[in-house]
């Protein structure tokens, strides 16, 4: 199949595509089935989440804003979030709390990574497994249902504190969508990990080398599976998870060695569900009594916020890796100063380079989402040109021109 | 490779979706919708919602004092202002009441937790869907 | 009888034949499509679904994108369903005889059933989109790789009848109909040809172009590949072909591996049975179409269901290096068996 002088030509995959999920664009150039040129296009929606935090709203509806920069990881973007306010306004979080939200972070963890497992298997048209994957993630879905009022965006964050407590019910619950992920993970271990066809299109596929992982700044399963020992959970414990001693996955754990193909990547997130389960199990187990959120009054708390001066950082380790948020506060303001997110996505896009040259055009849908992407949280730009070294930034002004035109242009149409 | 047998063993087991509304997609909504209003068709049952779920909002107008706090929390700005008119003895006084736009909710539960008087608060409805967002049964008053 | 009369029975005979195959085909899609849903914990659509979806794209307009060749573009769905059609003269269909089984053999139908995968080709690089000529040539690799085991396979039982039954004709289904290959096999011959069986059914699935093999489709990579652009009609003839294909690529395996039929075992268990022959043809039709259904449950369903997709290298390494090889040892065993070596 190896056809020498047949022209080169490039294949848009993306914005659309059923590869992807969600905008972004991948232009590939490709001779025959072989990718020798990867140019990636982010920025293809921008929302304006940022702004509207900074404009718009007060502080607490901000934590609605940042659930939903992410329609899956809807606890850590908050998460962070509510960190860097309380970094800003100095609050205190009571240590219920603190076990409260490790454990919804970690419930979190487990649906998002046997989505993932499903989404992974649908790309390489495998979709039994990606079915079989989803009805057994309904199991934690229905947990966090019960636990937090609602499935998907699970509105538990407050500053300072939880909205909820686990009570009782809700701690059984628990440990029942626990009770039945131990007893399955052994069955989902075995039709991902043991099958033929899906090692052999993963295995030595999309391979991320630990230098080009420190390099690119890879962070969360990406960079664990390339060799990399990162995971905030162990290098900046927040939550419970001082308390509780969490270690980096790393593929060698299961197989012995590391690659940093596709494959150590499934391995990674498969253990790490086994990992969420026991962190779960142990945050339970040791929970102390007391208040869940610091001040509960919400308009003690509100005007609390507009005295606040000052700046934080949240750092959260999302599914995807590591998230950063960062807000500034001033005094006499509710909105947000400046409020900056830093999502995993993005730094896990510019991995898709090395990963994808020289592999087979078949590669690329398994390989985009072996870094599970998530382009809702990603929306940067990037600018990126392999081939033709051609180089292309968008300033400010030039955006703000550009801008100013089109208003005029659609003002005239009106 | 597991899969193989698995299939297998699948094949007999009952499967795993959920049949609401119906096993198969109607071929009319409407139609459909209007033959289960005749008590013509049956719909199967979605799965229960479990104590505390945040559905659709309520509100006990008369309890409210118009404070507004909930207006201020509200993420999407689904609570607006409303002025009603109040018998009180002889005269009709001016009352400030609110508004919820259900189609813009997010149901955070914010203003819930936020009201001062009790007066919200969420039931488990959550069939909400409509073609009209502002059809009354999505403005609660 | 007259030439008159031959031609007209013909065409009715090639109507009915198309009819029947593709409403056969496409209830048997919905069962395929049925039963794939129920391995994977679903429900899955009404069996009535591949109807539906024909009337709807028949009802949708067919789009000629900007850059193709119109009349390439426009004619390679007819070709390939026509193709595919023609294909059934030459199969018995359970008790009828061939309809053309005089004047055709094995090897005219080997060749018209390369036309449909060569009609997709050309449509696909007419259609002129990045992903359709992927996909194209994908299919063309694909084409290229399971024609050899499977001319291995008929060329190989050819060459038995060619000595077992030198008065007969050696390349046509007839003779597999009178002969069937299990009655003249040893048991080494028995070993070889179950292997054949299993490696027809594996091309079986190639030429379906389903998962694994549904690469030059692949609708996470290349966007249907070959189909990127069709729509409307033309997606519905090919959609029709596809149907039409379920039954043409059983009715092969059942020509050569099974052509049994169910009549004569009833009437000689239960003597007293009203067996008319019209009774008997139908019980014949039916089982015929029964032991389609069973083939393509396995070479369809199961396969789609329980694999991967491969990558285009891996199906040619499978294809060309472990069918093949399975074929050499079954091809020996055959030998060895009618040459009385074993
Ligand atoms: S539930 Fe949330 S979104 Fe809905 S009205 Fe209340 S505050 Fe607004
Ligand atoms: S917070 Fe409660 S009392 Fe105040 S305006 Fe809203 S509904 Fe009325």
């Amino acid at each position: 199949m190896e056809m020498s002088d047949e022209a080169l030509y490039t294949i848009p995959v993306g914005p659309v595509h059923p590869a992807l999920k969600e905008p972004i664009e991948l232009d590939l150039r490709v001779e025959g089935e072989r990718i020798v040129g990867v140019d990636v296009k982010c920025s293809q929606a921008h929302r304006g989440i940022e702004w509207l935090g900074m404009n718009r709203n007060n502080s607490i509806q901000n934590i609605y804003l940042a659930e939903r920069v992410c329609g899956i990881c809807n606890v850590c973007h908050p998460y962070c979030m509510v960190l860097a306010v309380e970094e800003a306004a100095g609050i205190e979080v009571p240590e219920r709390a603190d076990y409260i939200r490790t454990i919804v972070a970690e419930m979190e963890r487990i649906h998002s990574h046997l989505l993932w497992a499903g989404v992974a298997a649908h790309e390489i048209g495998f979709d039994t497994v990606f079915h079989y994957t989803w009805a057994l993630r309904e199991e934690i879905m229905d947990a966090i249902e019960y636990v937090t009022g609602n499935r998907v965006t699970k509105g538990i964050m407050m500053i300072g504190g939880v909205r909820r407590d686990i009570t009782k019910e809700r701690e059984e619950r628990i440990r029942k969508a626990l009770r039945y992920y131990e007893e399955k993970f052994e069955k989902i271990e075995d039709l991902v990990l043991h099958d033929k066809t899906i090692r052999m299109r993963t295995r030595n596929v999309g391979i991320l080398t630990r230098e080009d992982a420190l390099k690119l700044c890879a962070v969360g399963p990406v960079a664990r599976a390339s060799g990399v020992p990162k995971d905030v959970r162990q290098d900046y414990p927040y939550g419970a998870y001082a308390d509780i001693g969490v270690r980096a996955i790393l593929p060698d754990q299961y197989t012995g060695e590391i690659i940093g193909d596709v494959y150590d990547r499934i391995v990674v997130r498969l253990l790490e569900v086994k990992q969420s389960i026991q962190i779960i199990h142990d945050a339970l187990d040791n929970i102390p009594q007391g208040d869940i959120v610091a001040e509960k009054n919400l308009v003690k708390l509100l005007s609390m916020l507009k005295r606040a001066e000052g700046e934080g950082i949240g750092r959260v380790e999302a599914p995807r890796g590591e998230d950063i948020h960062y807000v500034r506060l001033r005094q006499g303001e509710e909105p947000f100063l400046s409020w900056k997110i830093r999502a995993p996505t993005y730094n896990n896009v510019l991995p898709w380079i090395p990963m994808l040259l020289g592999a087979e055009i078949a590669d690329v849908p398994i390989v985009a989402a072996s870094t599970d992407p998530c382009m809702s949280c990603l929306n940067r730009v990037t600018v990126v040109d392999e081939s033709s070294r051609k180089e292309f930034t968008l300033t400010k002004e030039r955006m703000h021109e550009m801008s100013v035109r089109k208003t005029r242009r659609m003002m005239r149409h009106v | 490779m597991p899969a193989i047998t698995e299939v297998w063993k699948v094949l007999f087991k009952r499967p795993f979706t959920n049949r609401f509304p119906a096993k198969y997609a109607p071929r009319s909504v409407h139609g459909f919708v209007r033959r289960v209003q005749a008590g013509k068709a049956k719909i199967a049952p979605p799965v229960p919602t479990p104590p505390n779920f945040r559905g659709k909002i309520n509100y006990e107008v008369d309890k409210c004092i118009g404070c507004g706090l909930c207006i201020r929390v509200c993420p999407t700005k689904a609570i607006v202002w409303r002025t009603v008119e109040v018998e009180q003895g002889e005269k009709k006084v001016a009352k400030k009441k609110v508004k919820i736009f259900v189609s813009r909710c997010c149901f955070c539960s914010q203003c819930v937790d936020i009201c001062p008087k009790d007066c919200l608060s969420m039931s488990d409805e959550f069939l909400l869907a409509n073609e009209d967002k502002l059809a009354n049964e999505l403005i609660v008053l | 009888m007259c030439e008159l009369c031959t031609l007209l029975a013909g065409i009715i005979g090639t109507l009915v034949l198309g009819i029947f195959a593709i409403a056969f085909g496409l209830s048997v899609k919905g069962i395929d499509r049925k039963l794939s849903a129920r391995m994977q914990w679903r429900i899955g659509p009404p069996l009535r679904q591949p109807f539906r979806d024909v009337r709807k794209l028949l009802l949708k307009q067919s789009v000629l994108p900007k850059n193709a060749v119109p009349w390439i573009y426009n004619s390679a769905p007819v070709i390939s369903l026509a193709a595919l059609i023609s294909v059934l003269l030459f199969l018995p269909i359970g008790p009828v005889p061939a309809l053309l089984g005089a004047s055709g053999d094995i090897i005219v139908v080997l060749y018209l059933l390369i036309i449909p995968g060569i009609a997709m080709i050309v449509g696909g690089f007419s259609s002129g989109s990045p992903f359709a000529s992927i996909g194209a040539q994908r299919e063309m690799v694909l084409l290229i790789s399971y024609e050899l085991p499977l001319s291995m396979i008929v060329f190989t039982f050819a060459w038995m009848y060619s000595i077992v039954a030198p008065s007969l004709p050696a390349l046509s289904f007839e003779t597999f109909g009178t002969v069937p290959i299990w009655s003249v096999l040893g048991p080494a011959g028995f070993i070889g040809a179950t292997i054949f069986l299993v490696v027809l059914l594996i091309v079986t699935t190639g030429e379906m172009a389903k998962v694994p093999f549904d690469i030059p489709e692949a609708e996470t990579e290349i966007a249907e590949g070959i189909f990127a652009e069709y729509s409307g009609r033309n997606y519905a003839l090919f959609y029709l072909a596809d149907a039409v294909k379920m039954v043409v690529l059983p009715a092969i395996i059942i020509a050569i591996f099974f052509p049994y039929n169910l009549s004569p075992l009833l009437s000689e268990y239960f003597p007293n049975l009203p067996m008319s022959d019209w009774v008997a043809y139908g019980v014949d039709i039916l089982f015929f179409m029964l032991k389609v259904l069973l083939i393509d449950i396995v070479a369809v369903t199961f396969m789609r269901t329980a694999f991967a997709r491969m990558k285009i290298d891996q199906a040619v390494r499978l294809y060309w290096f472990h069918l093949f090889t399975a074929g050499i040892i079954a091809m020996l065993l055959v030998a060895a068996d009618v040459m009385g070596v074993l």
